[in-house]
């Protein structure tokens, strides 16, 4: 646990450090993890204590984002004002993005594998 | 020795103190994330969602502003730069599973990611929403933890935009199936990487519940498209702003 986590903390002190001095334009912990990933495809695998870490961060990411997210009573009478436009766009945006992406997905592999097949044939 | 304290007064040095903030956020995360145990993983019962209601009724009812709760809080809050290196390990593990279908991948994400900041600003600014909400619709697909640094940088609310990030990954995760299914997209890894790219972390979750495989590509498809989009949208957007 504490291994894992001594990892993470140094590739995003790095990924800080790089943030500040050379790419000013991505943010740190950004840029921590692409060196992670970076190193994990040096390394060939993923270590265990990171792998356990990682896990658990991820399922129980959203924790994380309470704090900020409670600030949401700043908000509440301007959310009011424009609670249909906010809810609509949202639905709607999310419905669309989902549907997009799996669709051109869907043609892409479709064509890749057609010519996959046509160059196979010849 | 005993002089007993009147209530108020252990009320007035507890609420000081940021361990408060600390127990009611993780409290209420806790009691959240039971009930969503015993939902069976329902992604109607949010445990993010059941917290942040139930911890700002608390903080209303207490009468404690934000900005205090905020000073005990900011421990949690701190680890979202940890939680954002550790998507490494998902988008290492997906790459491993790719065989060939990087550029596929990658352009559909960059397709969805651009109808979803398109729609949703569209939508927002056709119904007459306020330029602050607006402006929090353009990383509310993006994992919150890189969604919130990508607000900072585009100078928006860090706070709407992780509360769009959260209903957003609500929505995706309930919808998603019917969507799918609608569309008769039946491949684990395509339905797992548009979940990904649509509903960030509730979707994964929901996409791992249903299958392994769906799971992994939707992990690689969140963390790939918070980076990229950490690194375009503050360009895109500046070039926007500077030309219109």
């Amino acid at each position: 646990m504490i291994e894992g986590l001594v990892q993470l903390f140094l590739w995003q002190g790095l990924g800080e450090l790089a943030s500040k001095f050379l790419l000013p334009n991505i943010p740190g912990p950004v840029l921590g993890l692409l060196f992670l990933v970076a190193f994990l495809f040096v390394k060939g695998e993923v270590n265990q204590p990171l792998g356990m870490v990682a896990d658990t961060f991820r399922q129980h990411l959203g924790l994380l984002f309470v704090p900020a997210s409670v600030g949401v009573v700043l908000f509440l009478p301007d959310l009011k004002t424009h609670a249909l436009a906010v809810s609509t766009a949202l639905l709607v945006s999310v419905a669309l993005t989902i549907g997009v992406t799996a669709v051109v997905l869907k043609v892409l592999w479709y064509f890749s594998i057609k010519r996959n097949k046509s160059q196979s044939h010849e | 020795m005993s002089k007993r304290l009147p209530i108020s007064e252990i009320w007035v040095y507890l609420s000081g103190d940021p361990l408060f903030a600390l127990i009611i956020t993780l409290a209420t995360y806790q009691l959240g994330y039971l009930l969503y145990v015993r939902a069976k993983r329902n992604p109607l019962v949010n445990p993010v969602a059941i917290s942040v209601v139930l911890t700002s009724l608390l903080i209303s009812v207490l009468d404690m502003p934000y900005e205090k709760y905020f000073e005990g809080a900011q421990f949690v809050h701190f680890l979202l730069g940890t939680a954002t290196v550790a998507l490494a390990v998902p988008i290492y593990n997906g790459f491993k599973k790719m065989q060939g279908k990087f550029f596929q991948i990658l352009f559909a994400l960059m397709v969805g990611s651009a109808v979803s900041i398109a729609s949703a600003v569209a939508i927002a600014t056709w119904l007459g929403a306020s330029q602050s909400m607006i402006g929090s619709m353009y990383a509310k697909s993006v994992t919150a933890p890189i969604a919130m640094g990508i607000a900072e940088r585009i100078h928006v609310s860090p706070t709407l935009t992780a509360v769009f990030t959260v209903i957003t990954g609500m929505l995706g995760a309930i919808l998603a199936p019917y969507i799918l299914n609608a569309l008769k997209i039946h491949q684990w890894w395509i339905r797992g990487t548009a979940i990904g790219v649509g509903a960030h972390g509730l979707g994964i979750t929901r996409a791992f519940s249903v299958n392994e495989e769906a799971g992994i590509f939707a992990s690689m498809a969140m963390g790939l498209n918070g980076v990229i989009s950490a690194i375009a949208l503050p360009l895109v957007l500046s070039y926007i702003r500077v030309r219109f």
